[in-house]
């Protein structure tokens, strides 16, 4: 155990002294919760900038024009009035969304024809496309609604008939787990993982190529202390600090970020504590393999999109195709962004959780394994190294 | 000076070359990006929203209801629950995203002229696939209201006619420009790959200073007499043109094999490209110039590199994030690289509105490089 907390203490002296190191460990998970904190701040997107094209001027169409103006998903802009206008408002970004009633409007209405409203939305950033559609279909089955009632106010049918007429058939909505479509609730607990996934490594991943480049690996293999005491002293540190950086962004995303965070604290832990081991252990891993520490930080760096749109999170896993599936189903971050949104956004308990939880430790147990016995057997160097300007080994200034 | 142009363009062509870590990110970096996010938006329309039906009715009425619903390319009827509590524990697995039930008496209480409910469930988790779902439900619900009201009124003894006006007098015809088929892959493939190719650029830019400066060669080259700039503007120049060079088989491949739409002049975009990739390149010298050493150089340029996609508001959009905030975003190149992509890629607005673009990311190179020669020759002054 002494070799184990020696092994620790040294590790803590050697992130205190790497100032950077520190920093990232530390500071930027939070840093980066706080700053998509910030980006997500509404949440919920509305105001959307609308343009009404309104050729007919009338009464009528006046009605059209108030039922968009009286919801706060749209956003009225008087400026565009006319159809190049909307044309050019759309094309620059001053409107997203469009609305053009015909010269024609009212007259074919009190002719009982058949008249068209044109509603457009831009398709080029589909979080306004897919929103403006829905809040389209509100307004319109509102105002539609409206039109009924009306008419048949002047059939003479009175106010409870007519609403015996429309309420024959009515439809009850209701949105589970997210009711107002908060985009915090969607993405963040995504986010948050991949942080803690990134970050994490990126800590433990310098562990070794740090000793390497000092040549002070080669003590640890000369020692005589087992593999399994010189990973966990390694480790150690980093699993503790991980786990703090864990409650503490769940703490923050909870509070002050506006994410729904519910469900079994228990699970929640124990979700925790598996993906940190498997974190601390396939950094540690990644370290002892890698052969310097730039390597490691660019490598990792940029594997950060591509795991976060391959786990499902976003675009659904059944959607791609079988290899890229099966593929995302190897990552830890995939079963743990899925089980995470299945316990604090569902709600669910651990009979819907009990496939995830045991990936997660068949994964920690894989991982565990080549963590705790690598070989000590000491590699040859070889010139293939990283080679940065003649160097095999990252240049530095002081 | 062109004398030396040639020497010091093949010295770092060779050192960039003999950087395998670097070369394996720059080469295949973005082209495998290309391929996997190709891959993730295969099937890049959300239709056949997965749907299950609880008919307690199991009636004409209740069969019209299911039609309508299966007449929606959105929705996807995958199978019929005999319960509440089936349909429950199928949305609580992710197996399905939308629920629909139809109550008992559902055609008696039609045909009777009384109140009855049909209850839609939506699971909200993924809120692509929710707001797509509740989009075709409201569209659905207007409709059979619509069938059903018309119904009801001739039943009322009103004419077929009147009953139709009060309905259907009014059409709603709905037009997504710039991206008809809203197709996520035009979205967001190609801003995706961008992405990781500004990645291994910043990667590469962060080497550009301290690749030199933190090497004992750095004093070689103050004695021999080449000038900082001079060493340093050829060496910029083969980075942008390698930048340049590994994102035209990607353009290739997006453009010509995967068919990807682009609405403005390919020159045009290219030509955007190189801009922003001299002004990412500023901010990685600016980068490596106060560095202490590569790794930390590379750390900075990846803090600012990850999440600047984000904070560009191509997803999100920027109007919607906090007021304060937005001048914030606009101070990364990053911000006016995938706004403008996104405008030229489905808008094509004109050289009018694009060229503010063009103009802020040609400016901060020149503040960026400003600073990174400021800070070297600051580092120069320390060796003398």
């Amino acid at each position: 155990m002494k070799q184990i907390l020696n092994i620790a203490y040294y590790e803590v002296v050697q992130i205190l002294k790497d100032r950077i190191l520190f920093l990232i460990i530390f500071f930027v998970p939070l840093l980066y919760t706080l700053l998509l904190g910030m980006i997500y701040a509404s949440s919920i997107l509305q105001h959307v900038p609308l343009g009404i094209v309104d050729l007919d001027n009338s009464v009528e169409s006046r009605n059209v024009v108030s039922a968009f103006e009286n919801t706060n998903n749209f956003n009225v802009i008087p400026e565009i009035d006319t159809y190049a206008g909307l044309e050019k408002g759309m094309k620059n970004g001053t409107v997203r969304a469009g609305v053009v009633i015909p010269d024609d409007y009212s007259q074919k209405l009190s002719q009982h024809r058949l008249t068209q409203i044109l509603i457009v939305y831009d398709g080029s950033n589909l979080i306004y496309g897919f929103n403006t559609r829905r809040y389209f279909q509100q307004v319109l089955n509102i105002f539609s609604a409206d039109h009924t009632a009306a008419y048949l106010g002047g059939l003479g049918m009175s106010k409870q008939e007519i609403t015996n007429v429309m309420d024959t058939v009515s439809v009850n909505m209701q949105v589970w787990y997210n009711p107002t479509y908060n985009y915090n609730t969607f993405i963040f607990p995504g986010l948050v993982i991949l942080i803690l996934h990134q970050i994490g490594l990126l800590g433990i991943g310098l562990t070794i190529t740090r000793e390497k480049e000092r040549n002070s690996w080669i003590q640890y293999i000369c020692a005589a202390v087992p593999q399994w005491k010189i990973f966990m002293g390694k480790a150690l540190p980093y699993f503790i600090v991980n786990f703090f950086n864990y409650s503490l962004l769940l703490w923050v995303v909870a509070r002050f970020v506006n994410v729904k965070v519910e469900g079994s604290l228990a699970l929640i832990l124990l979700l925790g504590l598996l993906f940190n081991i498997i974190i601390t252990s396939l950094g540690f891993v990644i370290s002892l393999y890698s052969s310097n520490s730039l390597q490691v930080v660019r490598y990792l760096m940029l594997l950060s999109i591509p795991l976060f749109f391959i786990s499902g999170f976003t675009w659904p896993g059944t959607q791609m195709p079988a290899l890229l599936y099966w593929l995302s189903r190897l990552l830890p971050y995939t079963w743990m962004a899925e089980g995470f949104r299945w316990v604090t956004v569902k709600d669910l308990g651990y009979n819907y959780l009990n496939i995830t939880i045991i990936m997660l430790s068949i994964i920690a147990a894989v991982t565990l394994f080549f963590a705790l016995t690598f070989s000590k057997r000491r590699n040859p160097p070889v010139g293939e190294g990283l080679v940065v300007n003649s160097r095999n080994t990252y240049p530095s200034r002081f | 000076m062109l004398k030396q142009c040639p020497v010091i363009v093949k010295r770092e062509i060779l050192y960039m070359w003999r950087d395998r870590g670097l070369r394996n990110i720059l080469i295949i970096g973005s082209l495998l990006g290309l391929f996997l996010f190709m891959g993730i938006y295969s099937q890049p329309r959300i239709d056949h929203i997965s749907t299950a039906i609880v008919d307690l009715d199991k009636s004409g009425a209740s069969r019209k209801v299911i039609a309508e619903l299966k007449n929606t390319q959105d929705l996807e009827v995958v199978c019929y629950p005999d319960n509440f509590e089936q349909l429950e524990e199928l949305i609580k697995r992710g197996q399905v995203t939308v629920g629909v039930v139809i109550p008992e008496n559902y055609a008696k209480n039609i045909a009777l002229q009384r109140q009855t409910k049909v209850a839609v469930f939506i699971d909200g988790a993924n809120i692509i696939y929710a707001t797509n779902a509740a989009s075709a439900v409201l569209r659905v619900t207007r409709t059979l209201g619509a069938e059903v009201g018309v119904k009801t009124l001739i039943a009322r003894g009103i004419q077929p006619d009147q009953a139709k006006e009060a309905y259907q007098s009014i059409d709603i015809r709905e037009e997504a420009w710039f991206n008809p088929t809203l197709n996520y892959a035009y979205f967001l493939v190609l801003p995706l790959v961008l992405n990781i190719w500004q990645q291994c650029c910043m990667l590469a830019s962060c080497m550009n200073i301290i690749g030199e400066s933190g090497v004992r060669s750095w004093l070689q080259i103050k004695v021999s007499g080449v000038s900082t700039f001079k060493l340093f503007f050829y060496k910029s120049i083969v980075h942008v043109g390698i930048f340049m060079l590994i994102i035209l088989p990607v353009y290739f491949l997006a453009f010509v094999v995967f068919k990807l739409p682009l609405n403005c002049g390919f020159i045009t975009f290219l030509l955007f490209t190189l801009v922003f990739a001299i002004s990412l390149h500023s901010v990685g010298t600016l980068i490596s110039s106060f560095s202490r050493n590569a790794v930390d150089a590379s750390r900075f340029g990846m803090v600012i590199a990850l999440p600047s996609f984000v904070i560009s508001g191509f997803t999100w959009p920027l109007a919607a994030m906090p007021q304060w905030f937005q001048p914030v975003a606009w101070v990364l190149p990053q911000t006016w690289f995938f706004q403008g992509i996104n405008y030229l890629f489905f808008k094509n607005p004109g050289w009018e509105f694009m060229s503010c673009y063009f103009l802020t990311l040609g400016i901060m190179s020149i503040i960026c490089y400003s600073l990174a020669a400021l800070f070297t020759h600051g580092l120069k002054a320390r060796f003398r």
